[in-house]
């Protein structure tokens, strides 16, 4: 079964033994549950989409291990046109979700961990390349979700994980026995812990000798034994427990983030891709992090689009369309988003073959389209709140627009264009609210700010790859300085 | 006996190179030990070897085309040789080494 449709996703997802807490309760069937499922739905859909003749180019791989064709998010890219192909994909799920849908993160882990075991391997003779060969040959043929986890609490920031007053704050192994390890600690602002399979750990920094017992990466099944999650609060995250469906802006769609825990989770040895090869640790983080900063070319590019059409039916519904700051507005934001796009195109195209023959992103460019990121979501969220009106946060409820007697009042007063019915009106503010303030602008906004790497740390990469003696070099000969 | 082998070198179009691509030709090919020939390139006749060297790990230049000139390529992109990492100032030792390894 290389190809899990979305029913058969959801069916997997049933039979695992998650341990989540929500709102300060064990929560029983997270699949169910209204706050959650609307994340599900939005992983569903990579499952969906791949069955789907016209978008199955861009949703599907050959796999280069079996030759079967695999989900695109359990591939390792082979060429520049793959890392191209991967940019695409996932804008086309931004557009169909509206939302993070969250199993972008695992396919950036696989392609990061492949290269970078191979190359441990060949330096140092160990043979965590064939592990992990083995363990992706199961994802691709089980076509599982897998949450890459690298992100650890990380406590005083001053401080290496070595250092730290509690241990704990940076994922470590506890204990090293014959048949495998026992790890205790945590992993931050998890997205789609819960809608996924398995677990795919890596360190979060750069290490040295002294922190050799955090320069770990290993896989586990997202329900086993030892692992639990406490599930991450958003904004407006109780209107889904409502039972409406306009005032949550996405009815259909979400993402989610969790706080990952382990409570001395044992893992075999077969399923360890480092441990204590503190050397790597920086590597691993630099090509993960420059793959995510790639994923946000396409994914925030994907919602900005739903978000442009929503803005351009605000001003259609409030009779604005035709002003001419109005379309003004709507040019720049769609600038906006195809710079974005357009980074993530660059960095794909400008790729290369790394030893194990999975190709890396261009990390220059990865990192500027991701500083980009940091940035232009903002401005054309504040360009959305300006065309939608004050009305989008000052708007009465569901509840107000369906009232038997008030009903009537708010369906008059919120009108705009006489032959749009209010409720449309209604619903597209919403959805405008939804991205830019509600639920969905975890993702859409602090997550483009902070997700893979808060803004100095592209900074830092763009100083190391910015080559300026070159730049130098190329001044001094125009200017026709002789040193 | 062996036959002196034809050796030649291609770069890419230079847009962005992060390292200097013709001194490291030039450190390449001095030191070249005997039984390799430098030659001119040709479709009739394939280099035995051929340099590719690109001055960044994009590789653009590593196209179908252009590897039909020599029978073996040794790739030099950016910092890498054959793909592996390579620091600039180790990249001519590198070749050179694998210069003398049968291909």
């Amino acid at each position: 079964m290389a190809l899990k449709t979305g029913e058969q996703y959801e069916e997997s997802l049933r039979k695992m033994n998650f341990k989540v807490y929500l709102l300060g309760e064990l929560v029983k069937k997270p699949v169910d549950h209204p706050i959650i499922r609307p994340s599900m739905n939005s992983v569903k859909m990579t499952y969906a989409l791949a069955h789907e003749p016209q978008y199955e180019d861009l949703m599907t791989a050959k796999s280069h291990l079996t030759g079967e064709k695999v989900n695109r998010f359990c591939h390792l890219h082979q060429s520049t046109e793959d890392l191209i192909k991967k940019v695409k994909m996932q804008r086309l799920l931004g557009q169909k979700t509206a939302s993070c849908f969250q199993r972008c993160v695992g396919m950036d882990a696989i392609n990061a961990v492949d290269s970078v075991t191979f190359e441990m391997d060949q330096k140092l003779g160990t043979e965590y390349h064939k592990r992990f060969v083995k363990f992706l040959k199961m994802a691709q043929e089980n076509d599982w979700t897998i949450d890459g986890a690298m992100t650890d609490p990380k406590g005083d920031r001053g401080l290496p994980p070595s250092k730290q007053a509690d241990p704990d704050l940076y994922t470590r192994v506890v204990e090293k026995r014959k048949d495998g390890i026992v790890v205790r600690g945590a992993k931050a602002h998890q997205t789609g812990a819960i809608n996924s399979h398995w677990i795919l750990v890596m360190p979060t920094i750069s290490m040295t000798k002294d922190d050799a017992d955090y320069a770990l990466s290993f896989a586990a099944p997202a329900d086993a034994e030892g692992v639990y999650y406490i599930y991450g609060r958003q904004s407006c995250d109780t209107r889904k427990l409502e039972g409406g469906e306009i005032d949550v802006g996405n009815r259909q769609f979400g993402g989610h983030e969790a706080l990952m825990v382990f409570d001395n989770l044992f893992v075999p040895w077969e399923n360890v891709f480092m441990c204590g090869e503190y050397d790597f640790s920086g590597l691993l983080v630099e090509r993960f992090a420059g793959y995510h900063r790639q994923s946000y070319g396409g994914c925030k590019v994907g919602v900005g689009d739903v978000l442009i059409g929503a803005a351009a039916l605000a001003a259609e519904y409030n009779g604005a369309a035709k002003a001419s700051h109005i379309k003004d507005k709507l040019i720049e934001m769609i600038h906006l988003n195809e710079t974005l796009f357009s980074c993530g195109i660059a960095c794909s195209a400008q790729g290369h073959r790394t030893a194990s023959g999975t190709y890396l992103i261009d990390l220059l460019l990865a990192n500027v389209c991701k500083q980009n990121v940091t940035r232009f979501p903002y401005e054309i969220a504040r360009l959305a709140e300006d065309i939608a009106g004050g009305l989008m946060v000052t708007m009465a409820s569901e509840k107000d627009l369906r009232h038997p007697e008030i009903g009537k009042i708010v369906e008059k007063y919120l009108k705009g264009v006489a032959s749009v019915p209010t409720e449309n009106r209604c619903r597209v503010l919403r959805l405008i609210e939804n991205i830019t303030l509600g639920t969905a602008a975890v993702g859409y906004r602090t997550e483009s700010m902070h997700g893979a790497g808060s803004p100095q740390a592209q900074r830092i990469m763009i100083s190391r790859q910015g080559n300026l003696e070159q730049k130098k070099q190329l001044a001094k000969a125009i200017a026709g300085i002789k040193d | 006996m062996d036959r002196t082998k034809r050796i030649g070198v291609k770069y890419c179009g230079g847009c962005n190179p992060r390292i200097d691509r013709v001194k490291l030709a030039q450190d390449i090919i001095q030191p070249l030990p005997p039984g390799f020939v430098l030659t001119e390139a040709s479709f009739d006749e394939p280099w035995d070897i051929g340099i590719l060297i690109c001055g960044c790990p994009a590789a653009c230049a590593e196209k179908p085309e252009l590897k039909s000139l020599a029978r073996n390529w040794l790739i030099i992109a950016g910092e890498t040789i054959d793909y592996e990492t390579c620091s600039e100032t180790e990249i001519a030792q590198t070749a050179a080494e694998k210069l003398k390894k049968p291909f």
